[in-house]
């Protein structure tokens, strides 16, 4: 377990916090003004899109789901085999084959983009296996150059498109950051098909695609089709790419692809469950976007999609169960007040047993020195021992209830034990043990101390010559005569 | 007007260099020095395995200057530096936060970083429209010919030439003057860090540094190509220099001359098509990695395969 | 019995039945740098076969060559007189632990599953039949207990334990193991050296990459030594032997030292 500082959980607090903030400083800010030009357009514009009232939206809406679906699905590979910017690599070496892909009949076609999309992102992603097999340069270089030398090569053919009479009708520019709106009855048939086919191959073949993702030398031996699989994979994140390409754009499509399923891996330990989640979380991050930039007059939709999915990623990277910083944080923080408690049981058991258990309750002035406190200090433990019905106290005397003094006994016995283990059976020197049987006192759990007992054989003292408390003492209070406290566990019954 | 303009040798390898030289000699100025600048940083990036991190910071980037446009309301050069290097620290320590303190691994924590800072400054753009002067073209592609069109700078009674080109001039000089003083430095840690912690160098700077210098780097040349075609710039000099050479002096020598090369047949080719200078100059630079790559000394295919003839097929994989 | 020289062994010893491995002229280069030079192994069935050698001696280069992870530059494998991708159904394999993400979004028993799937076939989901003899082999490596948790939160002994309860579930005649004693607790070696004791029992042939020598002369019935070629390769007695250590590790001092140190425990 990482053992987070609060400096530390202020510095994510104040990271996650920007990041958030930003997120929402962007849409009001975006909102306001809007609402400056005029004010119905974006209340109409959300009553339109929540309406589904014409079909450009309801294409808009449907389109993005399916686009989610099927980027949060397989980014879900992508993410688990640290393959995450080879996803960025793909989106951008497909510009190219989109702009040679307008230039076959001179409009937008969808199925000629989509072919050359394909054709132009599985060119890049081969050619940086080809750049990496045979130069020394790392994967790294590669991508970054297949990726910005591809985007190059497109910008070209764009600009040479655009420069035709025709060429800026097309609408080619709303490839480069996403028009949600432009997604047409034509797109939204090849995104159903695409999408299905996707479904359908991760079902069928999930186990595969799952063995080859986690450990592929074993599925060779295991005679899969590895290289196939490979293949096919990175031919459906192809797909998954060309199809989002019009609603996200070639420049984000990626994030797409990354940050639903990051968010995923967060919140799940199955690969099944991650894939679903990533689903889930891509398809909701795709209405949000397309909703917000319906928003407005001018704007793009990738932009907004990948915010919302970073804003989902910021939440689950808070405040996944278990894994989120604030949980974690938590954790830390609560397993530090008790180690705390159990300090002052064990300081209040230690000043009476110094006495000889004559007596029933400390003054706090005692517990202040024997902890080595200031008075304040003292007075505020001694309130989170009562809180916790450990202690009562009356003026400023402390005594310890039933229960407190159960929990007290059994971390000074949970100390000895260990002091003693440590000098016997690990052969360490009785001024060494200390410090550790400090820490450990506050982990061992009921089995441990156990098992301690019998390798110690009922031990009655420690190292240091004390009594360790036995367990009728643990369950119940000293009556004074000390025989019977310091008898072993086996003969109590 | 056809797709492919009519061809014209004067129009396309003569002009440039005598009547429009007052306005093509900026842009392949302008495009070299970029080259030049960004291949220089781009070779440690390649030797750190840091290409990557080339990407991230470039996208990011636009965030920082939109922001310090809209907080300051000038494109001055004091306010852009300072956004870009806000930006890029920024992105280092979402990533480092992201990838240590969840499972989510670096390369994950890279593409989360960099398209969400990236998808903010697109939409400040977008909204802000009217007020900041870039737009979502820009962006991308970067406008090479508007700055021989800008008012030259001048300084003490000197004309020096558009802002944009001294600004980037400058920090070539600034890359080559790092270079050359803290040449051991870079190269121990890039090549052994734990070597060089050992021996007293803090690697954290050093990354923190060249992030810095990076940004620096991107955030003068996006002006002129844009954010990611920058990351062309960055990569494809070193990378074409690694398959040349195998130290990092001649490397280096290497990358400026194919920022060079880049620049002048770019130019050519983007007016022999009429299409953007930019990313001419990008594909001119991955033709001539891909002349490296087949006719290179060692690893290009041309020298591997007839060392497999000479050698026999047995020695091969 | 230094079958290093091959040829000899081949005709003297007649073939009895088909061997489980037959290794001939294997060589393997990496970016031109040779790793394994013309390898000969005819291994009998039913042993249990430690392979040991200096670091970089082609140990798991020579294993994944064998089960065709690796292309080879010359010679063939024969995996029970069939070339291997035609009898993988037979062989089982324990990579080594580095090799796989253990962030895996994956549960231990779905590990185990895994090595079910070459017997399931292309495209069919693991049956009830599949997911007892997965829950079997997690019995028998002690981990049953652990089969909800995800791979992460295991110690390095227990992952080992996966991976060994996922070979299991192979029904393999022919294992292939890559340092399945690296970074394990004491109890977990000897849970594991007794499992591959009881497989060799049944009859099956395991091949161990191994690099501790003290214990390999307790661990194994035949010792391939390895250093680029094959140095030595017979029954344990016979090949642990000081010269033709040395001759294996080379000048390496102080693994001689343990080298002697081994071999005077083993006089003694």
């Amino acid at each position: 377990m990482i053992r987070l500082t609060p400096s530390f959980a202020g510095q994510f607090l104040g990271i996650g916090g920007l990041f958030v903030g930003l997120n929402s400083l962007t849409m009001t800010v975006c909102a306001a003004r809007i609402g400056d030009i005029t004010e119905t357009v974006w209340q109409t514009q959300a009553i339109r899109f929540l309406t589904l009232a014409d079909p450009s939206v309801r294409f808009a809406v449907f389109g993005t789901v399916l686009l989610g679906i099927v980027c949060g699905l397989l980014g879900g590979f992508l993410v688990v085999r640290r393959m995450s910017l080879v996803g960025d690599a793909l989106s951008h070496a497909v510009l190219p084959g989109v702009a040679l892909g307008f230039l076959w009949n001179m409009e937008k076609d969808p199925v000629a983009i989509f072919i050359g999309a394909t054709v132009a992102g599985l060119l890049g992603t081969g050619l940086v296996h080809l750049i990496t097999r045979t130069t020394r340069l790392k994967e790294d270089a590669a991508l970054g150059m297949i990726l910005a030398g591809f985007f190059g090569a497109g910008l070209c053919l764009m600009s040479m498109f655009q420069r035709l009479p025709t060429g800026n009708k097309t609408g080619i520019d709303k490839f480069l950051f996403g028009q949600a709106s432009a997604i047409g009855a034509e797109d939204i048939r090849l995104m159903t098909v695409v999408t299905v086919l996707v479904l359908g191959l991760i079902c069928v073949g999930y186990k595969e695609f799952l063995l080859v993702s986690f450990d592929p030398g074993f599925a060779k031996v295991c005679a899969l089709p590895t290289r196939w699989l490979q293949h096919g994979l990175m031919l459906l994140l192809t797909f998954s790419v060309v199809i989002a390409l019009q609603a996200v754009g070639v420049v984000l499509v990626s994030a797409m692809l990354i940050t639903p399923a990051a968010t995923a891996y967060l919140l799940t330990d199955r690969m099944h469950r991650m894939l679903i989640y990533g689903a889930l979380i891509g398809m909701l991050s795709g209405v949000t976007g397309a909703f917000l930039s319906f928003l407005g007059t001018h704007l793009p939709t990738g932009p907004f999609m990948v915010l919302s999915a970073s804003s989902f990623f910021v939440v689950a990277f808070l405040f996944a169960p278990n894994r989120g910083v604030i949980p974690r944080w938590w954790m830390a923080r609560s397993q530090r007040v008790r180690i705390v408690r159990e300090n002052t049981l064990k300081a209040v058991y230690q000043i009476l047993e110094n006495e000889e258990f004559r007596r029933e309750s400390v003054s706090l002035r005692e517990l202040a020195e024997r902890r080595r406190l200031t008075f304040d200090e003292a007075l505020r433990e001694v309130r989170s021992l009562v809180s916790m019905d450990f202690a009562t106290a009356v003026d400023d005397l402390v005594a310890l209830t039933p229960s407190g003094w159960q929990r007290a006994a059994s971390i000074v016995r949970n100390h000895r034990l260990w002091e003693l283990y440590l000098t016997h059976a690990v052969q360490m020197a009785p001024d060494h043990v200390h410090d550790d049987a400090e820490k450990i006192e506050h982990i061992l759990g009921e089995d441990a101390v156990r098992q301690l007992e019998r390798r110690l054989e009922f031990a009655d003292r420690d190292p240091h010559g004390r009594p360790i408390p036995a367990v009728q003492v643990i369950h119940g209070r000293p009556n004074g005569n000390r025989e019977k406290r310091a008898t072993g566990y086996g003969k109590s019954s | 007007m056809s797709f492919i303009p009519h061809f014209s040798a004067h129009q396309i390898f003569i002009a440039p260099w005598t009547t429009d030289f007052s306005l093509y000699g900026w842009m392949v100025l302008m495009t070299f020095l970029v080259g030049a600048a960004c291949g220089l940083v781009g070779n440690y990036l390649i030797l750190r395995r840091m290409a990557l991190m080339g990407d991230a910071i470039s996208h990011s980037v636009l965030p920082g200057i939109v922001v310090a446009f809209l907080v300051t309301g000038s494109r001055g050069t004091v306010p852009m530096f300072a956004g870009a290097v806000a930006a890029a620290v920024l992105t280092t320590v979402l990533i480092e936060v992201i990838h240590r303190h969840s499972r989510v691994k670096q390369d994950a924590a890279i593409g989360i970083a960099f398209s969400s800072l990236f998808a903010l400054g697109v939409i400040l753009i977008a909204v802000f429209a009217d007020t900041v002067d870039l737009d979502q073209d820009c962006v991308l592609n970067g406008e090479l010919p508007l700055i021989p069109l800008s008012p030259p700078m001048t300084l003490a009674g000197m004309t020096l030439g558009p802002p944009a080109v001294v600004r980037m001039g400058c920090v070539l000089f600034f890359s080559c003057g790092l270079i050359v003083l803290f040449y051991k430095e870079l190269l121990l840690s890039s090549f052994d860090p734990a070597l060089a912690s050992a021996m007293g160098l803090r690697s954290g700077w050093i990354h923190q540094s060249l992030m810095i210098w990076l940004s620096i780097t991107v955030v003068s040349a996006f002006e002129a190509v844009g954010a990611i075609l920058v990351i062309a710039m960055l990569i494809l000099p070193g990378a074409t220099a690694a398959l040349i050479s195998d130290r990092l002096v001649v490397r280096l020598g290497w990358s400026l001359v194919h920022a060079a090369l880049s620049a002048v047949l770019g130019l050519h080719l983007s007016i022999g098509l009429d299409c953007s200078p930019s990313g001419a100059a990008v594909v001119v630079g991955s033709f001539l990695f891909g002349v490296a790559w087949i006719f290179g000394p060692q690893d290009g295919l041309v020298s591997r395969w007839w060392s497999r003839k000479e050698r026999g097929p047995e020695t091969l994989v | 019995m230094d079958l290093s020289d091959s040829s000899s062994s081949l005709t003297v010893a007649p073939i009895a039945e088909e061997s489980p491995l037959e290794v001939h002229d294997l060589t393997v280069a990496y970016r031109k740098k040779p790793v394994l030079w013309g390898v000969d192994i005819r291994a009998p069935a039913g042993k249990l076969i430690g392979i040991l050698g200096p670091n970089g001696a082609g140990k798991s280069t020579l294993i994944k060559a064998c089960m065709g992870l690796l292309p080879a530059s010359a010679g063939w494998v024969k995996v029970f007189g069939k070339p291997i991708n035609q009898s993988l159904a037979r062989v089982g394999y324990v990579p080594q632990r580095e090799s796989v993400d253990w962030d895996f979004p994956v549960n231990v028993m779905d590990v185990v599953l895994m090595g079910r799937y070459g017997k399931l076939g292309l495209f069919r989901r693991p049956t009830a039949a599949d997911r007892a003899c997965a829950r079997d082999c997690l019995e028998r490596v002690k981990m049953l207990p652990f089969a909800d948790r995800q791979i992460s939160n295991l110690s390095g002994g227990q992952q080992q334990r996966v991976f060994l309860a996922r070979a299991l579930a192979q029904e393999s005649d022919l294992y292939f193991m890559d340092e399945p004693f690296a970074g394990v607790d004491a109890a977990t070696e000897t849970a594991i050296i007794e499992l591959l004791h009881e497989l060799r029992y049944q009859g099956k042939t395991l091949f161990v990459v191994h690099h501790d020598l003290p214990t390999a002369r307790n661990y194994f019935d035949w010792l391939l030594l390895l250093n680029m070629r094959v140095v030595a390769f017979g029954p344990t007695e016979q090949v642990f032997t000081y010269d033709l250590l040395q001759k294996t590790y080379g000048g390496r001092l102080t693994i001689l030292s343990e080298v002697a140190e081994a071999v005077r425990v083993k006089e003694a």
